[in-house]
């Protein structure tokens, strides 16, 4: 029997007082943290008879190392990064300029090339990058300003008083399998912060927990969210070159799935390939991995990968949701920073620059608030006023009603992203109505066993050896490592609804949305011929969703104890 | 006691390794962590002192990224560190190490040194010996339990099958110790935070290359096994077969 995760009773958290904590190490709340430093430090040099202190200023990431869980493409747009650090270029780690950019549309065996690129797809200008070693480097960065990156500390939950967020818990050490403590426990800290900054990406666990606890989310579209699956390779030279850009449509993916693939050249050998799908697809079989799998398999990506070799894979959420999906951005001692709270353009599929400016604006609401010793939601809002009046706003609003144009599936997206690029982004509806992506997935008895039009993507991928992999060798290139005596931190809060209706209404699809093998349904001990959920935590990549996509609401995904996770080296 | 920790930072086990262009040594795109036998090390170091007082000082050689894992140790509670810094340090064989190592406390008295069993990098388990060949002290390995007696020592070290050793030992000593005998502790909040406080040394290539001398050892190649199958077919009477067989695995494949 499985445990879940869960606060242990009666335990003594140890305190620690802070001005800001910002939860989540990543380029959104990193450069919340450098802006922020930046700014007090400007401050201290025309104020030195009342100087501010970065001492309790302090970064939590739940990875062993900042950017060990940071996932993406990635292409860089360096607007945000010029503004916080200008001439970043010349020291930061990017890897290419894009030199070339090809748009495809794919059939099973043949490819298509657009005549032209689509304006959004043009990423001339914009850097390759690892965003591993970029977050590294900025991470650094964030030290030697003097602010200190606790690495390895989750945010648990949120502490409240009222209807003020005052702090939050960090994660239990050393608890055992049962939840029970382990001679080496070591209790969270309960961090009292003046505010609180989310800064924890796609579907963030404390975010998820704010907006419950506020409504956070109401006259608002939900979130929708789309996975990219990716995989890092080294090919013979030749074949893709440095800042070379290959964007497809298509096959694997049917009209009813929203997604595509890329391919960015890194130096000449090394290639980032990966596939984002919406999980607004409905049928419950479909398997981002296995897409993945197959985009390799078509014969002009297998000719590309011929002869190379896989170095790392990966999966995470990223937010699909656009403008009307993004929540209050602050209240009472909090704000909400990148992914978190949606900062993505679903049409460029570019997020981090929007991300790294959306910590600067809060960096700066913050900074103001310290100055003023209030940390009331009146004082905070001058964040989301200030993207109100920044180029996010401007970015976002003509790409407002984008994803949702694409709810009925592609054609249907197709006609409205062109009426929408006449009209300004409006389209046909002044917004666009969307649906949480679990609401989308459809019973398994509307797919017949013998429908093969999806044969590519559904259910799990046969493993070739070279060219193509099972999840579970997927994981292992993933570099994932957790502390295997510690309760599941994938909390089912029903299995019976796993084991008993699932099974019947949707085929278990969490056994194929997880791109990490963490759910299974085994042979029941008890009764022959039944089925049981059975989950293996330590695989777990830290993508988000189960959270998401489970039909039934009922997996919500915490963070385990922190340090573990995978190892996203060179990503 | 007054106790010294060796620290060595390595490429995370589970990491997956690439050769560089000469095949000389991995490339350094890796993450590095804390070799674990040595966080073994300082978790019994911390112990001796919370049962008997004193000072744990932590010392690593390797580039600057090698800091990493002093400030982890000062975080979970040593009191100061020793960074002998510099890429010189990278691949020195287990002899120069301990000469280096030796050369930059010697002059601090120190009544025991810890290491950890073996690195997980190279697995040479001699630099914590060979230091004390050159401090002139005795050593023992594989050490699972210390208890202070007196002016001495009373420790129980792992043997092969099962079997353990009681023995005594006379302070100033050398051990290495045995991996998993305790559970290692965490790094909390606070100790991250009093750790930027705590005093760390350093010292460079300079300051120790004239008690160091020559590297005796240099890799030539390193290379990944190539995989070799081969398949063979034993005809005969079952008996005779399986007389064959035995004979193999036992003075060809040497696995009985």
């Amino acid at each position: 029997m499985q445990s879940f995760r869960k606060p242990l009773a009666g335990v003594d958290h140890p305190q620690m007082d802070a001005d800001v904590v910002i939860v989540g190490g990543g380029p959104a709340g990193l450069a919340c943290a450098l802006r922020l430093s930046q700014l007090i430090d400007e401050h201290n040099a025309k104020h030195p008879d009342a100087p501010l202190s970065k001492e309790n200023i302090n970064v939590l990431e739940k990875a062993r190392e900042a950017g060990q869980h940071c996932l993406s493409g990635a292409l860089l747009d360096p607007r945000s990064m010029r503004e916080l650090l200008p001439g970043f270029e010349k020291e930061a780690p990017l890897d290419a300029v894009v030199q070339k950019e090809g748009v495809y549309f794919l059939t099973e065996k043949s490819k298509w090339k657009f005549p032209i690129t689509p304006p959004p797809l043009r990423d001339h200008g914009n850097h390759v990058i690892s965003i591993n070693r970029f977050t590294k480097w900025l991470a650094k960065k964030v030290e030697d300003a003097g602010v200190t990156i606790f690495t390895g500390f989750a945010g648990s939950e949120l502490l409240l008083n009222d209807e003020n967020v005052v702090g939050i818990r960090t994660d239990d050490k050393g608890v055992d399998k049962n939840n029970q403590p382990k001679s080496n426990f070591e209790p969270g800290y309960d961090v009292h912060s003046r505010i609180t900054i989310l800064a924890e990406g796609a579907r963030g666990s404390l975010t998820k927990q704010l907006i419950n606890r506020f409504d956070l989310q109401a006259n608002r579209n939900p979130q929708t969210y789309g996975v990219g699956v990716k995989e890092l390779w080294e090919i013979p030279e030749g074949r893709v070159a440095k800042g070379e850009v290959i964007y497809t449509l298509g096959w694997p993916l049917t009209r009813a799935e929203y997604g595509g693939s890329w391919i960015y050249g890194i130096d000449g050998r090394q290639i980032s390939l990966g596939l984002v799908l919406g999980l607004d697809y409905k049928d419950p079989r479909t398997d981002p991995h296995h897409a993945l799998q197959s985009f390799k398999k078509h014969p002009f990506i297998a000719k590309l990968l011929e002869g190379g070799k896989v170095v790392r894979y990966g999966a995470k959420t990223l937010p699909y949701g656009g403008w009307f999906s993004i929540p209050p951005l602050a209240g009472d001692g909090w704000m909400m920073i990148g992914d978190s709270a949606g900062f993505l353009n679903s049409q460029r599929l570019k997020g981090i620059h929007l991300a790294i400016k959306s910590g600067m604006l809060a960096a700066e609401a913050a900074y103001r608030a310290l100055v003023a010793g209030k940390f009331d939601a009146a004082h905070l809002n001058e964040y989301p006023k200030a993207v109100e009046n920044s180029w996010i706003k401007k970015e976002l609003w003509p790409v407002r009603n984008f994803h949702q144009g694409f709810e009925k599936g592609f054609l249907h997206g197709l006609f409205h992203a062109g009426l929408q690029q006449l009209t300004g982004g409006r389209g046909l509806h002044k917004k666009y109505p969307s649906h949480p992506d679990y609401e989308q997935m459809e019973r398994i008895e509307k797919f017949p066993r013998e429908d093969t039009s999806r044969a590519a993507i559904i259910g799990p991928a046969r493993r070739e050896g070279t060219l193509t992999f099972d999840k579970i060798t997927d994981v292992y290139y993933s570099g994932t490592k957790h502390e295997e005596d510690q309760p599941s931190h994938l909390i089912i809060h029903d299995t019976n609804i796993c084991n008993q209706r699932c099974v019947r209404e949707y085929g278990n699809p969490c056994q194929n949305f997880c791109p990490a093998n963490v759910y299974e349904m085994v042979e029941n001990s008890e009764s022959p011929g039944a089925r049981q959920i059975h989950l293996n935590p330590s695989n777990c990549v830290h993508c988000k969703t189960c959270d998401i996509m489970d039909p039934y609401q009922i997996i919500t995904w915490v963070p385990p104890e922190g340090g573990g996770g995978p190892n996203y080296d060179g990503m | 006691m007054k106790i010294l920790v060796c620290i060595k930072q390595v490429p995370q086990k589970d990491a997956p390794l690439k050769l560089n262009e000469s095949g000389s040594w991995i490339r350094e795109d890796v993450s590095y962590e804390v070799n674990e036998p040595d966080a073994y090390a300082l978790e019994e170091a911390l112990r001796q002192k919370e049962k008997n007082g004193g000072e744990v000082v932590v010392v690593t050689a390797g580039p600057a990224r090698a800091q990493q894992v002093l400030r982890e140790a000062l975080a979970k509670g040593a009191d100061r560190a020793i960074h002998l810094e510099g890429d010189e340090f990278v691949r020195l064989d287990p002899a120069s190490t301990a000469k280096a190592i030796a050369a930059a406390v010697k002059s601090e008295n120190f009544d025991l040194i810890f290491t950890g069993l073996q690195s997980d990098d190279y697995g040479y388990a001699q630099t914590g010996v060979l230091l004390a060949e050159v401090l002139g002290w005795p050593h023992s390995t594989i050490i699972l339990h210390i208890a202070k007696e007196g002016d001495g020592l009373k420790l129980k070290r792992e043997l092969e099958s099962g079997y353990f050793q009681d023995m005594e030992m006379p302070l100033p000593a050398v051990l290495t110790i045995q991996s998993g005998g305790n559970k290692l502790r965490y790094a909390t909040l606070m100790g991250i935070k009093q750790a930027k406080n705590k005093p760390m040394t350093k010292l460079g290539w300079a300051d120790v290359a004239s008690a160091v001398g020559k590297n005796g050892l240099k890799i030539e190649r390193l290379y990944i096994p190539v995989k070799q199958k081969r398949t063979e077919t034993i005809d005969g009477p079952p008996a005779e077969v399986a007389r064959k067989l035995v004979d193999k695995m036992r003075n060809e494949m040497r696995i009985l």
